[in-house]
């Protein structure tokens, strides 16, 4: 069966990423086309259908969500894309900034027809402005050949703009709350939940925010219909997904997999990761970013969709797949990814403020070889604490990749109580 | 970017002209504070450029700095000329980000977080750019480079200085 699919990157390589010519040769635009002859009804249940999941990190399905906005009354309604791609290993947001950024547009289009939005609003990270300007240029592009602007398509009173939002190097901003903050001007601190962004968005109206790869993924089922693309993946995780791959593998790049390849055939087939480079044993994979959890050799047969990763306690989460060989000290791995929450947090919440610096200061006790055996108690009643008091999915999810260390591999932080790193790496004094 | 601006710093038309290409809202607030960042001379926003943004956009001085101090990417104190930016998160740190810092230091005589004498490089860090494939990476402006090794270092630096002259 074949492992790769080119939906979401269809074109890829062969267009130029800004015309809209080009796009419309692989099939642009001819989901809007198909939407406004459809009904609202119908729409909705062909998203439904189509088993997509958001791709922003939660998998929360996206028919359901956009149903649940549409049921919502109130206007104006706005229809937000977060390209804040900020979880460490993942860079897929940006091919499709880079190389199909009309296909977002039309994702974000089709949103803005159904719920009669006028505008529309992407968030794209600082770190991106790079490749802001070709996300400009389709805009541009796109208003000139009319799917933007006014009286879309030639159809009365369809009117729609899309503006691009930057932002200025935040991780928490990625958090939904959080980005609505920061497009109006405030600091990119989350809010507290309820009201539901839905009913209490952007400028408290009714807010869609859906991940840049959520989009283009309507974009292609309407373009497909949904029975086509649900065949790519399985009946509860439909379509294709875009992983980031990194690290210690030979082939660092994004794909874009069938829902349901294996995690072994994501890291070793020749077609996709192609295994460990420099002769070296494969260790542990972080899944998802660094808000994920780690994923241990005997876990590789899991298949990469929603419901096999979240029996196997993994998670598709943002679509990086880091993965370390040998040489890597798990202790001082998960002490790494603590020192990135510690720096990130955005200070709102005490447990994640204070918590997170907490257990950065026990892991660094393990890596110098000052750690006395009571301290992997205190660790797991630290994680548990920042976990279930965080405000947002920042500290909640801050101890994910420590807590399945701990499950998985305990031996190795014992070993570091008795001063022995197994993999060498640590300084043990 | 202009050379000639970055040199001599921004003039109040300049600036005025930047923050209304951008949009002159507040929802562009982050897209001006970094535009007018990149072509200041030392790479931060001063009080002065804080103060013509908050009037023209219509909020207050302090809610500039706000802002500011809270993202990462916006400073509130002079930089350098050029900012090298070394990205820690973890797929750079275990692809030897390490080995980038070293060489950087050596090449520049100076210890990350510090600026050179002539205030030409500043040495910091940063989290994750997006830009894994090609890690460890560095930084420079909105600039991305990857796949390093001493030679490319050494070539990116001599370009650097070379563009500076």
């Amino acid at each position: 069966m074949l492992k790769t699919a080119a939906l979401l990157l269809s074109g890829v390589g062969e267009t130029n990423p800004a015309s809209v010519e080009d796009y419309i040769k692989y099939g642009g635009f001819k989901g809007i086309r198909r939407a406004v002859a459809m009904t609202d009804r119908e729409i909705l249940d062909e998203i439904k259908e189509s088993a997509l999941l958001g791709k922003g990190g939660a998998s929360y399905p996206t028919g359901r969500k956009w149903e649940q906005l549409y049921n919502i009354e109130g206007d104006p309604k706005y229809v937000v894309c977060n390209a804040d791609e900020g979880e460490p290993g993942t860079y897929k947001d940006r091919e499709l900034i880079k190389h199909a950024p009309l296909r977002i547009i039309e994702g974000m289009l089709i949103a803005g027809y159904l719920f009669k939005a006028k505008r529309g609003i992407i968030y794209i990270r600082g770190e991106y402005r790079n490749i802001t300007d070709i996300f400009a240029q389709a805009l541009e592009n796109a208003q000139k050949a009319g799917y933007l602007g006014k009286n879309i398509m030639g159809m009365e009173g369809f009117d729609y703009t899309i503006t691009i939002v930057n932002g200025a190097g935040s991780y928490v901003c990625g958090e939904n709350s959080a980005l609505l903050n920061s497009i109006e001007s405030l600091v990119s601190r989350p809010r507290i939940k309820p009201p539901h962004l839905a009913e209490v968005g952007l400028y408290s109206k009714p807010t869609l925010v859906n991940n840049v790869e959520s989009y283009a993924g309507v974009a292609v089922l309407m373009n497909i219909g949904a029975q086509e693309f649900k065949s790519y993946g399985t009946s509860t995780d439909g379509g294709t997904k875009l992983i980031s791959l990194s690290t210690h593998i030979k082939n660092r790049k994004t794909y874009e997999i069938r829902i349901g390849t294996s995690l072994r055939d994501i890291v070793f087939d020749e077609e996709l990761g192609g295994g460990i480079p420099d002769g070296k044993e494969f260790k542990f994979l972080h899944i998802g970013g660094q808000a994920g959890p780690l994923c241990f050799p005997e876990q590789l047969d899991t298949r990469y969709c929603y419901e096999e990763l979240k029996d196997a306690g993994l998670t598709v989460g943002s679509g990086a797949i880091a993965v370390m060989d040998e040489t890597v000290c798990l202790v001082d791995y998960v002490k790494h990814v603590m020192s990135f929450f510690a720096y990130e947090s955005c200070g709102k919440c005490t447990p994640c403020r204070i918590g997170t610096t907490r257990i950065l200061e026990l892991l660094t006790k393990f890596t110098t070889g000052k750690a006395v055996p009571g301290d992997l108690d205190r660790l797991e009643d630290l994680s548990i604490h920042v976990a279930r008091l965080s405000l947002c999915g920042l500290g909640q999810a801050a101890s994910t990749a420590m807590d399945s260390a701990l499950k998985y591999r305990r031996d190795e932080f014992i070993a570091h109580t008795r001063g022995v790193c197994p993999a060498g790496t640590c300084k043990m004094d | 970017m202009n050379d000639s601006i970055k040199k001599h710093g921004l003039t109040r038309e300049e600036k005025l002209k930047i923050i209304h290409s951008k949009g002159a809202d507040r929802e562009h607030v982050l897209a001006i504070l970094l535009e007018l960042q990149a072509q200041s001379e030392m790479n931060y926003i001063d009080e002065e450029t804080a103060g013509l943004v908050a009037k023209e956009i219509g909020i207050s001085l302090t809610h500039v700095f706000d802002i500011i101090t809270f993202y990462a990417m916006l400073e509130d104190t002079p930089q350098a000329r050029n900012l090298i930016e070394v990205c820690t998160s973890a797929p750079c740190y275990y692809t030897k980000s390490g080995t980038i810092i070293e060489i950087l230091e050596r090449i520049l005589g100076i210890k990350m977080g510090e600026s050179t004498p002539d205030k030409q490089f500043k040495l910091s860090f940063t989290e994750c750019v997006g830009a894994c494939d090609i890690g460890p990476v560095i930084k420079i402006g909105d600039e991305i480079h990857g796949d390093l090794d001493e030679e490319k270092i050494r070539q990116i630096i001599s370009n650097l200085k070379a563009e500076n002259q």
